[in-house]
């Protein structure tokens, strides 16, 4: 008897501290999770909203696991766009409300049924000019030119849209005629660097690597080396054929915060919201309305003043063949 | 009487151990149940996921790389834990409980913190290397990170402490006179290291070593961060297949092959040990 008042206790506490903590937030930590918080969720709470708990990493697997198991504690999660695209057809998230959300100011590319943008960014070639004397890279050829430009190069470890694209470019495919991807054409094309591949897992990583001298070139999220920039280090960066991929917000199924998660998901895509979080991040807006809200100076080292020589990873076709793509990848790397 | 004592003993110290029996059922059997479940589950029923697993170069070779990191560390680390144990053991106690406090200190250290000063202490413009430069000893930087290299060092320094606590507690309880004894008898000192001290510590070094294996087969976040692919490890696919492609069914039946052979190490090693002492 005392046991079972003992656990009844027990159990009314945990749910009235899951009702005290009111919602979460998952992203990816970092200076960006920091800007989500101080711009997206801070706001939201200010104008009446519930406090909003940052937790992190976004973790795909527990995502999953969380669902299935009817035991969702996030509400709103930022994750890669394509995932996201998969993740909604096959049942993972909650539709989201566009009753709530205003989809009609958002960059039509980063708008669905299941996601909208959460921000985007470029996968762009960055270098450490200390490392190159004479001439300077330029191109994505430049950064598979081992000849030319010796040394380490840094690339992204997961698959994800950007390495495999820049790896088709620089073997001189079209942009226009990337997709679908030519799979063996571009692992035939890292191939021929893969010795001098080393692998950043994080953003922090790829900062470490590049500013050491560890890798002295590499491909790059933008808002990393803005960041680099930004502490007076000496950064190389080349927009030539920059290649976007998008983060996106979405809404676990059976979120126990749905009507939140919408009105959050809201304010976080607002013209302000998105204008406050790109000058923090160096990341473009996805809120066609933010532009007009930004110092022309900030507004010039975004991802969205650089469309002319632009490449855009195709989501969909990743969202479709996100696991084959993946399997690939992995068994190549570990060969 | 008697009988009555030990019965209540035995039932008291079941009573006992009764919370960590739950513990480990709710959160250890349960789930490791439910991994295994879901390896023969998804996609659809069947063994598909195994025979991916030991069908595949790709794999092979990442179970040979876990196998071969692991026991290149464990080598490694017992011959730089010996002589350290053995110092600790005879030194004045008063500067081995400094030294053994220096060991704890970096065993409470938080991995991940230590693994980041090895990435900086390893890398190319490291510390290591501009003062081997410096000294002139080498002319271009080595390369100490993202390889074999890297890897070894860090997981012997992150395994050194599980190590040399059980090779002290062996040596410890070795009494000094059996190696005077030794050494009236005529034998030098190597022969007194390998045929008297190596055999009396013969359990520690092997129960040392099994752990240090067994926890580097499971090792994750060193490989990651100072070994490169060419080097990846069984727990590096696992975290791929779960955590990038959401595939629960590849991922439970890799972490469930992981457990099994750990399991087995460790019957080899009762085995072992139970031969051992019936002699």
């Amino acid at each position: 008897m005392k046991k079972t008042l003992i656990a009844l206790a027990f159990a009314s506490a945990l749910t009235s501290a899951a009702q005290a903590q009111d919602m979460v937030f998952t992203s990816w930590g970092g200076t960006t999770q920091d800007a989500q918080a101080a711009h997206w969720a801070a706001p939201f709470t200010a104008k009446g909203g519930p406090a909003v708990v940052q937790d992190g990493p976004t973790d795909y697997g527990k995502i999953k696991a969380m669902v299935e198991a009817g035991a969702v504690t996030w509400d709103v999660v930022d994750a890669e766009y394509d995932w996201a695209l998969q993740a909604g057809a096959q049942g993972l998230l909650e539709p989201l409300d566009f009753s709530v959300i205003d989809k009609t100011k958002l960059d039509p590319r980063f708008v669905s049924d299941f996601a909208v943008g959460s921000f985007y960014y470029s996968f762009v070639l960055g270098w450490n000019p200390a490392n190159f004397a004479d001439a300077q890279p330029a191109t994505l050829a430049d950064l598979f030119d081992t000849a030319k430009f010796p040394g380490k190069r840094t690339f992204y470890k997961w698959s994800a849209p950007g390495v495999i694209e820049a790896a088709l470019l620089a073997d001189g495919v079209a942009p226009e005629a990337l997709y679908p991807l030519d799979l063996d054409r571009a692992f035939a094309k890292l191939d021929t660097i893969k010795a001098d591949i080393i692998w950043w897992e994080g953003g922090a990583q790829s900062q470490q690597l590049l500013a050491s001298g560890e890798a002295p070139i590499g491909f790059f999220w933008n808002g990393r080396l803005s960041a680099l920039q930004a502490d007076g280090m000496p950064v190389g960066i080349s927009w030539d054929q920059n290649i976007t991929a998008a983060d996106a917000l979405v809404v676990p199924k059976g979120a126990k915060n749905k009507d939140a998660a919408m009105k959050l998901i809201a304010e976080a895509t607002s013209a302000e919201g998105q204008a406050a979080f790109a000058a923090a991040t160096g990341y473009a807006p996805v809120n066609l309305g933010s532009a007009a809200l930004m110092d022309p100076a900030v507004r010039a080292t975004l991802p969205d003043a650089q469309t002319a020589v632009q490449v855009n990873a195709d989501m969909a076709y990743w969202a479709q063949h996100r696991d084959e793509i993946g399997n690939r990848w992995y068994a190549w790397q570990a060969q | 009487m008697f009988s009555a004592i030990t019965a209540g003993r035995r039932g008291s110290g079941l009573g006992f151990a009764l919370p960590a029996v739950l513990l480990l059922f709710a959160f250890f059997v349960v789930p490791v149940a439910a991994l295994l479940t879901r390896s023969v589950t998804e996609p659809e029923l069947g063994l598909q996921n195994y025979a991916v697993l030991v069908g595949s170069s790709t794999y092979a070779r990442i179970f040979f790389n876990t196998f071969f990191v692991s026991g290149v560390v464990t080598l490694i680390t017992v011959l730089i834990a010996f002589p350290v144990a053995w110092a600790l053991a005879i030194m004045p106690s008063r500067w081995a409980s400094i030294i053994f406090a220096i060991i704890l200190l970096s065993m409470w250290t938080n991995l991940l913190a230590r693994t980041y000063a090895w990435m900086v202490l390893l890398q190319q413009t490291g510390l290591i290397n501009r003062s081997l430069m410096a000294l002139g000893l080498i002319d271009a930087p080595l390369q100490l990170t993202n390889n074999l290299v890297g890897v070894t060092i860090g997981m012997v320094y992150i395994m050194l402490p599980f190590m040399i606590l059980p090779l002290m507690g062996v040596i410890k309880k070795i009494d000094p006179a059996i190696l005077q004894a030794a050494a009236l008898c005529g034998a030098t000192k190597a022969q007194a290291l390998r045929r008297v001290l190596i055999p009396l510590a013969g359990p520690g070094i092997a129960s040392g070593a099994l752990m240090v294996f067994v926890m580097s087969l499971g090792y994750y976040v060193t490989p990651s961060l100072l070994g490169g692919t060419a080097n990846m490890m069984l727990a590096e696919l696992i975290a791929q297949q779960v955590q990038s492609l959401v595939n629960w069914g590849m991922g439970g039946a890799a972490a469930f092959l992981l457990l099994v052979v750990t399991l087995g190490l460790y019957a080899v090693q009762l085995r072992f040990f139970d031969a051992k002492e019936a002699r």
